[in-house]
C-alpha cells in the first residue's frame, strides 16, 4: 500500500533527523525531552494509521458509533489511572529528593530545614487555635441551650399565671352577681318609696298653698325636694 | 489528483504546522498573525483559498498537522468551495486533524439552513466546529487563535499523552436531534 511504504521511510530516517537537530540547535535536556515526547506521539499516530488498514472487518458506521462510548470511557479510565500513578510516583520522587537533600549540610538544606521548622510552628499554632475555637463553640452552645430552657420555663409560668387569673375572676364574680342584683333591687325599691313620698309632700305643699319661703325649716325641706332627682 | 496526505512527509521537530483554507481570504491573515504571536513553540501557518494546493510548493511545504476550513455564514460560496475542497483531503486527516471554523454566525439569523448544513457536515465527518467573531473586536481574533492553538498543539503531538484522535472524540460536533425539524421563524 502506498501509505505504508511512505511511512516506513520516515521511521528509518527519524534517528538521523533527530541527531541533526541536536547538533544544530544545542538544546537543553528539557527541550530534548519535549521533542522526544512529540516524536513518540507522531510514531503512535503513524502506527495507528498502519494498524487501521490491517484488520479489514466490515461493520456499518452506526454499529461502530454504538461501541464508541464504551471504548472512550475505558480509555479515559485507563488514562486517569496512569495519570494518578504518575502523580504518586512524582510525589515519592520529590520526597526522596528532599530527604536526601536534608541529609547533606548545604545552605540549601539549611533553608529547607528552616522552612520545615516554620511549617511545624505554624501547624502547632493552628492546632491550638482550632482547639480554642472548639471550646468556645461548645461554651456558646451550652449557653444557648440554657437560654432556650429558661425561655421554655418562662413560657410555662406565664401560661399558668394566665390560667390562675382567669380562674380567680370567675368564681368571685359569680357570688358577687347575685348579691349585686339583690342589692340593686332593694335600692330601686327604696328609691321609688322616697320619690313617692317626695311627690306626695310637694303635692300637699302646692295644694294647700303653704308659704314655705318664710319658714326656714320648711324652706330647707322644700329646696331639697327640688334638688332630688326624680327617677323614673 | 494531488491529495493532501497526513503522513507523507517527515514531521517537523518542535514546530506545529497549520493550514487555513478560506474562500474569501478575509479572516486568514489576522488569524495567522495572532497564531504566530501567541504561542511559545514555533507555529508554521500556511494560507490557501481552496484545495488542491498548487504543485509548485509541494517540496518546500512542511507536513500539515491541522487543516482548518473557515466558513463565512453570510455567503454561499464559502460553503460550496469548502465542500469541493474536502475531496482533495486524504481520509487520514479526518481522524482529528481537520477543524471547521464558522464566522459571522450572529448575522446568519435569516440563514439557519446554512448553519444546519454546516453542522450536519461537521457531525458526519466527526470534526470539531468552532464559532468565531472576528469582525467586532481584535479580541475575537485572539480568542479564536487561542482555541485553534489548543487543537493544533494536540494535533502536532506537543501535548503528552493526548493524540488528536482522542481529542476529536471529546470535541466533535454532534448533530442535535431536532435539526431536521423546521425552526421557530
Amino acid at each position: 500500500m502506498d501509505a505504508s511504504d511512505q511511512m516506513n521511510e520516515p521511521i528509518n530516517q527519524n534517528d538521523g533527523l533527530a541527531a541533526e537537530a541536536c547538533t544544530q540547535k544545542g538544546t537543553s535536556p528539557a527541550d530534548m525531552l519535549r521533542i522526544k515526547q512529540q516524536m513518540s506521539n507522531h510514531c503512535f499516530e503513524m502506527s495507528v494509521q498502519l494498524n487501521a488498514g490491517k484488520s479489514k472487518r466490515s461493520c456499518s458506521a452506526s454499529e461502530a458509533e454504538r461501541g464508541l462510548p464504551n471504548y472512550i470511557s475505558e480509555l479515559e479510565r485507563v488514562k486517569m489511572v496512569h495519570f494518578n500513578s504518575t502523580l504518586a510516583l512524582h510525589r515519592m520522587q520529590m520526597w526522596h529528593a528532599i530527604g536526601e537533600k536534608l541529609k547533606q549540610t548545604d545552605p540549601d538544606a539549611a533553608a529547607l530545614m528552616a522552612v520545615g521548622d516554620r511549617c511545624m510552628v505554624l501547624c502547632s499554632k493552628i492546632k491550638e487555635l482550632q482547639n480554642e475555637n472548639r471550646n468556645l463553640q461548645e461554651n456558646i452552645t451550652e449557653i444557648q441551650k440554657k437560654r432556650l430552657e429558661l425561655k421554655r420555663l418562662t413560657d410555662e409560668k406565664m401560661k399558668e399565671v394566665e390560667e390562675l387569673m382567669s380562674n380567680k375572676e370567675h368564681p368571685d364574680s359569680e357570688k358577687y352577681k347575685t348579691l349585686l342584683e339583690k342589692g340593686q333591687a332593694t335600692l330601686e325599691k327604696y328609691k321609688k318609696m322616697t320619690t313617692m313620698t317626695q311627690n306626695v309632700l310637694r303635692g300637699i305643699l302646692l295644694a294647700c298653698k303653704v308659704n314655705w319661703l318664710d319658714d326656714p325649716k320648711l324652706r330647707e325641706t322644700a329646696l331639697t325636694l327640688e334638688d332630688f332627682p326624680i327617677s323614673d | 489528483m494531488s491529495v493532501l496526505k497526513p503522513f507523507s512527509k517527515l514531521p517537523n521537530l518542535d514546530t506545529a504546522s497549520i493550514l487555513l483554507v478560506e474562500n474569501e481570504e478575509q479572516v486568514q491573515q489576522g488569524l495567522a498573525e495572532a497564531l504566530v504571536e501567541d504561542s511559545a513553540q514555533a507555529v508554521n501557518v500556511r494560507l490557501a483559498r481552496s484545495l488542491p494546493l498548487p504543485l509548485e510548493n509541494e517540496k518546500t511545504r512542511p507536513r500539515i498537522d491541522l487543516v482548518v476550513f473557515i466558513l463565512n455564514l453570510t455567503s454561499d460560496k464559502s460553503f460550496k468551495s469548502a465542500n469541493e475542497s474536502l475531496k482533495y483531503l486524504d481520509p487520514g486527516y479526518f481522524l482529528g486533524k481537520v477543524c471547521f471554523m464558522v464566522t459571522n454566525a450572529r448575522y446568519a439569523s435569516g440563514n439557519m439552513g446554512r448553519l444546519d448544513a454546516v453542522r450536519k457536515m461537521a457531525a458526519s465527518l466527526h470534526c470539531p466546529l468552532l464559532f468565531a467573531e472576528v469582525q467586532q473586536s481584535p479580541e475575537g481574533v485572539t480568542n479564536a487563535a487561542r482555541r485553534l492553538l489548543t487543537i493544533l498543539k494536540v494535533a502536532s503531538g506537543l501535548v503528552p499523552n493526548t493524540s488528536s484522535l482522542y481529542l476529536s472524540n471529546l470535541t466533535r460536533c454532534t448533530k442535535p436531534p431536532d435539526i431536521d425539524q423546521p425552526s421557530f421563524d
